[in-house]
């Protein structure tokens, strides 16, 4: 299961998607994720479905790969789904007793869920088809005007991409010893919740020391090559807009306003 | 004066306890003496805990010298003004490879050195594509470091420092947890660049095999050198390498019992081809 959570990780492709600018992308994620909110009738639905649909086309990451992301957040899912079942009040569907379900729970159970799956879709699109470098690149210089304010815009930039670096070897590890106390004879599957809770202290332990272990190394091997900080630092790929940005930005503004008149006139 | 110097090079480990007093010194680095010409091939042997690693991180300005001096290029290694220079002079790679890739794609993994040395764009694309070429990873550019082998992982690594162009490369055990192919990938990589490239390379190591092809050797033993010399000289000393715990070369071992047991060979036989030749010539 843990290897599922594809968020964070990149599939390289050559595509329209992959070779805008992060800022772009995470300007446009962002109006999306926006977007989402802001429309409450079923031609909404519609033009997300369309736009969304476009998006992953355009980018050639192989549909499965995106849909592997939303096991990660099945249990969340259920838990929204349940909750706006059965306690949104109004026109009764099924009654069992005092349970009950509603018209408006059943509707909005189903539109809530598919914001959800539409949500983590969208932003996993972002990091799949962004490097965390130009990820970090991206933000870094969308949140340069707070370095006035003295926010260490550069420092946070460089801690998020080498977190997302470490996403998959950190998850392999955890693999790797799960295998190995597994084999020594721990039980991860069976007793109560505290019982399994209790449980995952072997895994945590040794997963924790060996992740400052691996702080501990990369620190040194960062520090060896010279990095200081960013200041005095040049850039590989530094971001420059091109035509295809312009035109991104062209089609999520028309987006955006879609959903917006959606919204008004309907 | 060489490109590196040292001179009684000494380096304490202090352990204090919750006060701040020390409770335990342990000297890892008990006056080294170091003289290591430009463009050599060196390497440095030793058991674990023989304070070789340590020595190494000197090299790179990671840890200072307690006492004694060390000078990288010329420069005096404990000076904190000359902590970058001295990173510049002499590029590090590790043991672990997971553990020093930064970016999640190659090329940009190759690219951190010289970013952050504030070399600009278009010179940072040259170096990256020659240094990647230099390791002969050129066609994994695009690739994500996490679904490469441990040899090209390591590969990768040393693109990196290599496009940094720094004089000397210390490499820290960067064959350790690698498997047999993956150690002759890289030990083939350091060797083309110290012959083509004329990088100073210091190895460190304890696998003798990938030692055959220095210039100079170093032993350690206890945080001291014990032995120095060239590869036929060390080789040719097998029961004192037992000695210090390291594992002499089959051939070399082979050809010392044949020699024991009566047979006119001469020490310190490094390659099987040697041996054959010998054994051919008494016949």
């Amino acid at each position: 299961m843990i290897r599922d959570i594809t968020i964070g990780q990149y599939y390289p492709q050559d595509s329209v998607i992959h070779r805008l600018d992060p800022r772009t992308k995470l300007v446009g994620t962002l109006v999306y994720i926006i977007s989402l909110f802001l429309f409450h009738n079923f031609m909404g639905y519609i033009i997300v479905t369309l736009f969304l649909a476009g998006m992953i086309h355009a980018s050639k990451v192989p549909f499965r790969f995106m849909v592997k992301g939303l096991r990660a957040i099945i249990v969340l899912l259920m838990i929204t789904v349940l909750f706006n079942m059965f306690l949104t009040p109004g026109e009764p569907l099924v009654q069992v007793g005092f349970i009950q379900i509603t018209k408006e729970g059943a509707r909005i159970a189903v539109f809530m869920s598919i914001r959800l799956v539409y949500l983590i879709i969208g932003s996993s699109m972002m990091t799949l088809t962004t490097t965390p470098n130009q990820l970090t690149d991206g933000l870094e210089s969308l949140l340069a005007p707070l370095k006035r304010v003295k926010v260490p815009v550069h420092e946070i930039a460089m801690m998020m991409s080498i977190a997302l670096r470490f996403i998959p070897i950190l998850l392999e590890e955890t693999d790797k010893i799960m295998k190995a106390q597994i084999a020594r004879g721990a039980d991860f599957e069976s007793g109560n919740l505290i019982k399994k809770a209790k449980s995952l202290i072997p895994l945590l332990v040794p997963l924790f020391i060996s992740a400052f272990r691996r702080a501990n190394d990369l620190a040194m091997a960062m520090e060896a090559r010279c990095y200081s900080g960013g200041e005095g630092r040049t850039k590989m790929k530094p971001l420059l807009y091109q035509m295809n940005d312009y035109r991104a930005y062209a089609i999520v503004g028309v987006y955006l306003a879609a959903i917006i008149a959606m919204g008004i006139l309907l | 004066m060489g490109i590196i110097k040292s001179e009684n090079l000494i380096f304490e480990y202090i352990r204090r306890d919750e006060e701040g007093n020390v409770e335990a010194i342990n000297r890892a680095v008990n006056g080294v003496n170091l003289d290591i010409k430009q463009g050599d091939f060196v390497a440095i042997l030793g058991h674990n805990g023989s304070g070789k690693s340590t020595l190494a991180k000197h090299l790179n300005a990671i840890l200072r010298p307690t006492e004694g001096d060390l000078w990288i290029d010329g420069h005096d290694a404990k000076d904190l003004n000359k902590l970058w220079d001295i990173r510049k002079t002499a590029g590090m790679v590790f043991q672990n490879p997971d553990n020093q890739i930064i970016a999640t794609v190659v090329e940009e993994d190759v690219g951190f050195g010289p970013e952050n040395l504030g070399i600009p764009t278009a010179e940072i694309w040259e170096r990256v594509d020659k240094a990647l070429k230099s390791v002969n990873m050129l066609k994994y550019r695009k690739h994500s470091p996490n679904k490469l082998s441990g040899g090209q992982k390591q590969r990768v690594a040393i693109a990196g420092i290599v496009a940094m162009q720094p004089k000397c490369i210390v490499l820290d055990e960067p064959t350790a947890m690698l498997d047999p192919n993956g150690r002759k990938e890289v030990i083939d990589t350091i060797t083309r660049l110290n012959r083509e490239e004329k990088v100073t390379v210091i190895l460190i190591t304890h696998y003798m095999e990938e030692v055959i092809g220095a210039d100079q050797i170093y032993v350690m033993d206890q945080g001291s050198v014990v032995m120095q010399g060239t590869p036929k000289e060390i080789f040719s000393r097998v029961w004192e390498l037992k000695k210090y715990r390291l594992d002499v070369p089959q051939v070399t071992l082979l050809a010392e019992e044949l020699r024991n047991s009566g047979l006119q060979l001469p020490e310190g036989i490094l390659t099987i081809d040697e041996l054959v030749d010998e054994i051919c010539q008494l016949y």
